[in-house]
């Protein structure tokens, strides 16, 4: 007995003396990547920070404490952009969602010439971005664009009409230009999630009389529901940080109708150099953003609780 | 519950024929097996009785009503699929309430027609659970209450075993066939294993390429097999063929010699063979003994199962030849040994592959 738990106690000690390099084997294979991190996110992220307690500009910097925040806390134009900007998110978010999932289940449908269209649905996705809104700024051309030629063409105006020139036609045509980018990679991934829900459960539920409506409610919606959940976050960051398009399409215009925070952090701290302010906004996105996500997290998670195998 | 009827059955994908003029009659309350290799197409089959794929021709018959262009739903029949095709976001309540939501029922009427189902499944502790939490047999179970929920006149099983471990199969086969006569209920099940075949079915239909090679029951089969390949598909361990020449005819039998040299009368009606022509003679592993005079068999693998010895080895030099002997049987794998069988319990099959009727053929039991 007494040389059996000498063995063991010895061969404790040997495992024991065996996981320290381990340690250190495991800290060398992450810490590459740790250092990668640290210099193109952390680092940024820390001077972000910095910065937005400083009056910076082209002349140098001075520290102001928290007066860039209390400008934005106070400032109603802020107020305004946050709204506009959650507005500009949920609106093409639920576009994106929507169409997507319409888009899916047709690209799913056993319909001849699937394959086809399933290559259709990139090109949105896979032109540039740049060469796609360029696109797009002229079919909202008023004098050029086919829009405005077949609005004329119709009776619905009796002018050119330039989209992008009135506040309202401007957001919703930057909203449209957003759903048409971001659509094709959520349909792709609903797709991809109905085709892993086995085609027995729909064979099953036929036999017992239900239909189309009813499996598509009852079946195809809980079962991509995780993907749903996690599309409609990677989204809305994507639409929330979405900045070429605006740009491109308006510059924030006219008159700060398409400003969204991620234009105007990016017109403040670029273009008016006006560095302490910007990055105060750029820390407060991060901190929405923040927010947003940990209530998605949650979300996903009461979603995986409901709609799981466990 | 009801009869079920195949008319003249086709059915083509393309140019691939892959039902050749089914007609079967199932009787009300019988337990139906149809059973074959992989890719014989008894699951097409089972598809096209349950509306899940359309006949090319034929019409299928249940309870005296053409139900060949209703919907599944309209057909009277529930099925069990081999994934058990449950629903893994719903519970174990939800999953056999399923199809009475579907039709709006009264709550207090689909929780009795549960509650039912689970009292004979015994999965009344298991209603609140999700599938992902039950075992392989507890997941088949859920299966089948979701077919019994309907009152259906026809159950349809296609492989439901076959996902199970071989200890479970051999459990789930015994409560299938109590679900069976306590349900009384007209089923047909769908397998490629024949045991389940053999041990379930009230009759089996033996599917091959496509086409019925037979239908009967469990000893019919097994006793006077059609052809060569039910011969060969039915009985564990598989019947041994064996090349013999035919050496005469008369009114007592055919007279063979086998791969070997061994030469038998066998009596079976010998009208479409003549001296001279090549038959083969089918031997059931179980119906030979050790003796000192009979078929030279030499024994390559010896397999002991306390009970019974499964022999291997060889006759006639290349002809496979499989023997079920007494467990304490002496052998010795890489000897000879000589095997009797009697001839009454032989089998001759034509070139074509169709049996010559036994004359002396033992009588059935049920």
């Amino acid at each position: 007995m007494t040389d059996i738990a000498t063995e063991y106690a010895a061969t404790g000690t040997k495992q024991k003396a065996k996981s320290l390099p381990e340690a250190v084997f495991a800290w060398l294979l992450i810490g590459p990547a740790m250092l990668f991190i640290a210099v193109i996110v952390a680092w940024p992220l820390a001077e972000t920070i910095r910065l937005s307690f400083m009056e910076a500009g082209l002349g140098g910097e001075e520290y102001v404490g928290l007066a860039n925040y209390q400008d934005l806390v106070e400032s109603r134009k802020f107020h305004q952009t946050i709204v506009r900007t959650f507005y500009w998110m949920f609106l093409s978010v639920a576009l994106k969602l929507i169409l997507g999932l319409i888009g899916a289940t047709l690209l799913n449908a056993a319909v001849p010439g699937r394959a086809l269209f399933r290559v259709l649905v990139m090109p949105p996705w896979i032109i540039p971005m740049a060469i796609g809104m360029i696109g797009w700024l002229w079919l909202y051309n008023g004098y050029f664009g086919v829009l405005s030629g077949t609005m004329m063409s119709l009776g619905i105006t009796d002018g050119p009409f330039e989209f992008l020139a009135y506040k309202q036609s401007a957001f919703y045509s930057a909203v449209v230009a957003d759903v048409w980018v971001g659509t094709p990679m959520v349909t792709l991934f609903f797709l991809a999630a109905m085709q892993g829900v086995s085609r027995d459960l729909y064979e099953a539920a036929w036999v017992d009389g239900a239909g189309r409506w009813y499996r598509f409610r009852r079946i195809t919606i809980p079962q991509i529901m995780p993907v749903i959940v996690s599309m409609s976050l990677l989204s809305a960051i994507f639409t929330f940080n979405s900045f070429e398009i605006i740009w491109i399409l308006t510059e924030g215009g006219p008159r700060g109708a398409t400003t969204t925070l991620i234009v105007d952090t990016y017109k403040t701290a670029i273009s008016n150099f006006k560095f302490g302010e910007g990055s105060a906004r750029a820390v407060i996105i991060v901190i929405l953003l923040g927010a947003f996500s940990l209530i998605y997290l949650n979300v996903l998670k009461y979603v995986n609780r409901k709609y799981g195998t466990k | 519950m009801a009869t079920l009827s195949l008319n003249a059955i086709n059915k083509s994908f393309g140019s691939a024929k892959v039902l050749h003029d089914i007609s079967l009659a199932i009787e009300d309350k019988e337990f139906v097996v149809f059973v074959g290799p992989s890719g014989c197409g008894k699951s097409t089959l089972l598809r096209i009785i349950a509306g899940l794929e359309e006949a090319t021709s034929g019409a299928i018959v249940i309870g005296g009503e053409d139900v060949s262009a209703a919907p599944p739903v309209e057909r009277g029949i529930s099925m069990v699929f081999q994934s058990y095709a449950l629903y893994p976001h719903l519970s174990v309540y939800e999953n056999i309430a399923f199809p009475l939501r579907v039709q709006k029922l009264e709550k207090a009427d689909m929780d009795s027609r549960v509650q039912r189902a689970a009292d004979i499944l015994q999965l009344t502790d298991k209603l609140q659970l999700k599938p992902g939490q039950l075992s392989g047999g507890q997941r088949q179970r859920v299966a089948i209450g979701r077919s019994i929920v309907r009152n259906p006149k026809v159950f349809l099983f296609d492989e439901p075993l076959s996902n199970l471990d071989a200890a479970l199969r051999g459990d789930m086969r015994v409560e299938l066939s109590q679900l069976h006569q306590s349900l009384d209920a007209t089923m047909v099940y769908v397998t490629h294993d024949q045991v389940e075949a053999m041990t379930m079915a009230d009759r089996i239909v033996v599917l091959n390429g496509g086409r019925v090679e037979q239908f009967g029951t469990p000893m019919e089969l097994y006793h006077h097999p059609k052809t060569k390949f039910v011969a060969s598909f039915i009985g564990q361990p598989n019947m041994n063929l064996v090349p013999a020449t035919v050496q005469g005819v008369d009114a007592s039998g055919v007279k063979v010699e086998l791969q070997g040299g061994y030469q038998m009368v066998l009596p079976v009606e010998a009208s479409t063979v003549n001296s001279g022509d090549k038959v083969e003679v089918g031997i059931r592993p179980e119906h030979v003994t050790l003796g000192s005079e009979g078929l030279e068999i030499s024994v390559n693998v010896l397999e002991r199962l306390g009970g019974v010895s499964i022999t291997y080895g060889t006759i006639g030099g290349d002809t496979r030849f499989c023997a079920s002997l007494p467990g304490d049987a002496v052998i010795a794998e890489g000897a000879p040994m000589t095997l009797s069988v009697a001839p009454g319990d032989c089998h001759v099959f034509d070139a074509a592959g169709d049996v010559l009727r036994r004359k002396a053929a033992p009588a059935l039991v049920a």
